[in-house]
């Protein structure tokens, strides 16, 4: 699982998990309900879209607000995260989900103009 | 309307055979709107039951027969109270006999007048909407509420929603309310001149433009008033022409020497305005050109200013403050009669209809020809804006949308980015010309960043050092014994296009490197390795430069030289938003 963190992951949205299975991703979203086990949460995307989280240890802390995960997406479209982290948003600027969620779509839909895979191979 | 009901039949498509004592409709000529279903299947609507038809349409079938289709009906006695069949009906023959119903029969129905909502016992009335439904007129009717029936000016008013207009149907007529009524205009091109004036009607379930040409327009513009409702009909009906119309409607009208507009008294189910207002907060988000429909109270209001344009014509404007429960506001102009009568004194309720929204100060709505200016509108948003204006409003220090003061450049945002300037030659005009753009600082020079400035509040001037512990200011011409040092930075900027020299004077410069030039010039002499690190601190942190560039001369050499002025944070979302803007208008 090392590997998984030295490539660049690319960044999803909800609606492209399905386009991602058994690969890694990075996916932000707003934390919604934290399972009591603490091992899986759920998030929501820009859009409105809730994905699962998956974790390999249950979460030591309280998860609230923004958060990126990044992880390996399961072919039942659950992101298996291997880390994460909370984007603070208590300097005076929120984080603004939706227009992220602009700026993914636009990321792939000129994914030719963002190759952020070639960085990765050079 | 008394009626009979037998026979279900087909998929649950119920017949009915209706009489109203006098005459009966067979089976197959009414039927019963799906949504109806119920009556029947509950066993609500059964044989003998008396109803009333408060909704029907007439269809005409190819073979020339008619039926009528029931779209919502009341139960008003169920059969065991009605005890059996009412009179004596005989089949209506449906062969074109428009025969009128005599009036009165009904007195042989023990009928409960007061259970009748919508009109009175008077026969007559309610005999209207199935009269008009045996009647045999052609065109399918969309059965009007009974109210309405009342105020209808003869037969022919098969008054159909404005939504429902096209160019293929020229039968109708439409019921609405003028919202906005535009002065006559006269025009002369190549292929002639003439004159025109035109009007948007709006009723219930939409608007539409309508305009009249040279003769129709000495017939109609004094008989049409802005606020009155007519009936409407025989115009042209074509596609719309968006470039002169903001209206939600794919077709327009052309009233021609046939076009019939009547005056209607009974105006309570039409709208006055058809308006769809945006909070004052959302502008930012609306793209500049956009027609908008705005409320808010006006705030403070300027005196009106007249102004000749670029076609040497002389015109009034007044700028007026409009802000809303979003706690934003903007400033709206207005031009012309409606700058001149405008009073804002009193603090009223302003509602445009139709406004462009533009990116001047940032963002700014300015009234069209085409726009309508309400002042204290009768409408409810109009009454929430006054009840939270009185009652918080008024002492919110709003966050205006358009930026007043000029800070050197007084127009609207002009993004570049750095190499435009060499690009587009900037700064070679006659004036200077200015420029926003998000860089980031590679370089600053620390030598020779600052100089020694007479002391005096408003002198700048370099002062000469005497070297007797006297500084000497040429422009006051006074000495002094102590000078306040001032910042004079050059720094190189960069973007992804190119990089530029820019000079800082005393407020971007210290906006850049985070401390006064006093302190600066303490650490000059005190620590240097401190003095070199504010200077490293500057590289690479990333502003939006507001920057005046023009071309100089100095002694037979040219250059364009550019200065900051201003030095702001780059707030992200505005600038992703402005970036996807670009994105998506390069896309096309």
């Amino acid at each position: 699982m090392a590997s998984l963190l030295d490539a660049p992951k690319p960044r999803i949205s909800c609606s492209m998990l399905s386009q991602y299975i058994s690969r890694a991703v990075c996916f932000v979203g707003r934390v919604e309900k934290v399972h009591p086990t603490g091992k899986t949460f759920t998030v929501s995307d820009g859009e409105g879209k809730t994905a699962t989280i998956e974790m390999n240890e249950p979460l030591e802390e309280e998860l609230s607000g923004i958060v990126e995960v990044i992880g390996m997406v399961s072919n039942k479209g659950v992101i298996m995260s291997t880390t994460y982290h909370i984007l603070q948003e208590d300097k005076g600027i929120p984080f603004d989900l939706e227009l992220y969620n602009e700026a993914l779509k636009v990321i792939h839909d000129f994914s030719q103009y963002y190759p952020f895979e070639v960085a990765a191979s050079g | 309307n008394i009626r009979q009901i037998s026979n279900a039949s087909g998929p649950p498509r119920f017949r009915l055979m209706m009489s109203d004592g006098q005459h009966s409709l067979t089976c197959e000529s009414c039927l019963l709107a799906t949504q109806l279903n119920h009556l029947p299947e509950g066993n609500l609507l059964v044989p003998n039951c008396v109803c009333l038809l408060k909704k029907t349409i007439t269809n005409t079938l190819a073979d020339g027969r008619h039926v009528v289709v029931v779209i919502d009906m009341e139960i008003l006695q169920s059969a065991e109270e009605t005890g059996g069949k009412i009179g004596n009906p005989t089949p209506y023959n449906t062969d074109g006999t428009a025969s009128p119903m005599k009036a009165s029969p009904m007195k042989a129905s023990p009928m409960k007048a007061s259970p009748m909502k919508a009109s009175p016992m008077k026969a007559s009335d309610v005999k209207t909407s199935p009269a008009k439904a045996l009647s045999m007129k052609v065109s399918p009717m969309k059965g009007s509420p009974l109210k309405a029936n009342s105020a209808s000016p003869g037969s022919s008013t098969k008054v159909i929603p404005i939504a429902n207009l096209n160019p293929y149907q020229s039968k109708w007529t439409v019921r609405a309310r003028v919202a906005n009524k535009s002065s006559i205009r006269t025009w002369s091109n190549s292929k002639g001149e003439g004159k025109l004036f035109s009007f948007e009607i709006v009723d219930e379930s939409g608007e539409i433009k309508i305009t009249a040409f040279n003769k129709e327009v000495d017939k109609f513009f004094s008989l049409v008033e802005q606020g009155k409702v007519y009936y409407i009909s025989k115009a042209t009906l074509k596609v719309a022409n968006k470039q002169y119309s903001t209206l939600k409607n794919d077709y327009e009208m052309t009233l021609h020497a046939h076009s019939s507009i009547v005056p209607c008294d009974d105006n309570q189910s039409i709208p006055t305005v058809h308006c769809d207002f945006v909070p004052i907060g959302e502008l930012e988000n609306r793209d500049k050109d956009a027609i908008i429909d705005v409320i808010g109270i006006c705030k403070s209001a300027e005196d009106v200013s007249r102004i000749t344009t670029k076609n040497s014509r002389e015109v009034s404007k007044r700028a007026l403050s409009l802000i809303d429960t979003t706690g934003k506001d903007v400033t709206v102009t207005l031009w012309g009669e409606e700058a001149e009568k405008f009073d804002g004194s009193t603090q009223p309720v302003v509602a445009i209809k139709g406004a462009r929204l533009s990116d001047f100060g940032g963002r700014s709505l300015s009234a069209l020809f085409s726009s309508t200016v309400m002042v204290n509108p009768d409408i409810p948003e109009a009454f929430r804006l006054r009840a939270w204006y009185d009652q918080e409003g008024y002492a919110l220090a709003s966050q205006s949308l358009t930026e007043t003061r000029s800070a050197g450049t007084g127009f609207k945002v002009n993004w570049k980015t750095l190499n435009d300037i060499k690009n587009e030659d900037m700064g070679h005009g006659e004036k200077a010309q200015y420029f926003s753009c998000v860089a980031t600082v590679l370089y600053t020079r620390k030598e020779n960043c600052l100089y020694q400035a007479c002391p005096s509040a408003d002198c700048n001037k370099k002062v000469i050092d005497q070297q007797n512990g006297l500084y000497r200011c040429e422009k006051c011409n006074k000495e002094f014994p102590n000078f306040k040092y001032r910042l004079l930075l050059s720094a190189n900027l960069a973007d992804f296009g190119d990089n530029q020299w820019v000079t800082c004077f005393q407020e971007t410069a210290e906006a850049l490197l985070g401390h006064s030039a006093e302190t600066l010039g303490y650490l000059r002499h005190t620590d240097e390795a401190a003095f070199d690190e504010v200077f490293q601190k500057a590289n690479f942190t990333t502003h939006i430069f507001k920057n005046r560039v023009k071309l100089e001369t100095y002694n037979d050499e040219s250059r364009v030289k550019v200065t900051v002025m201003e030095v702001q944070p780059v707030d992200h979302r505005e600038y992703s938003r402005r970036l996807l803007q670009d994105i998506y208008k390069l896309a096309r």
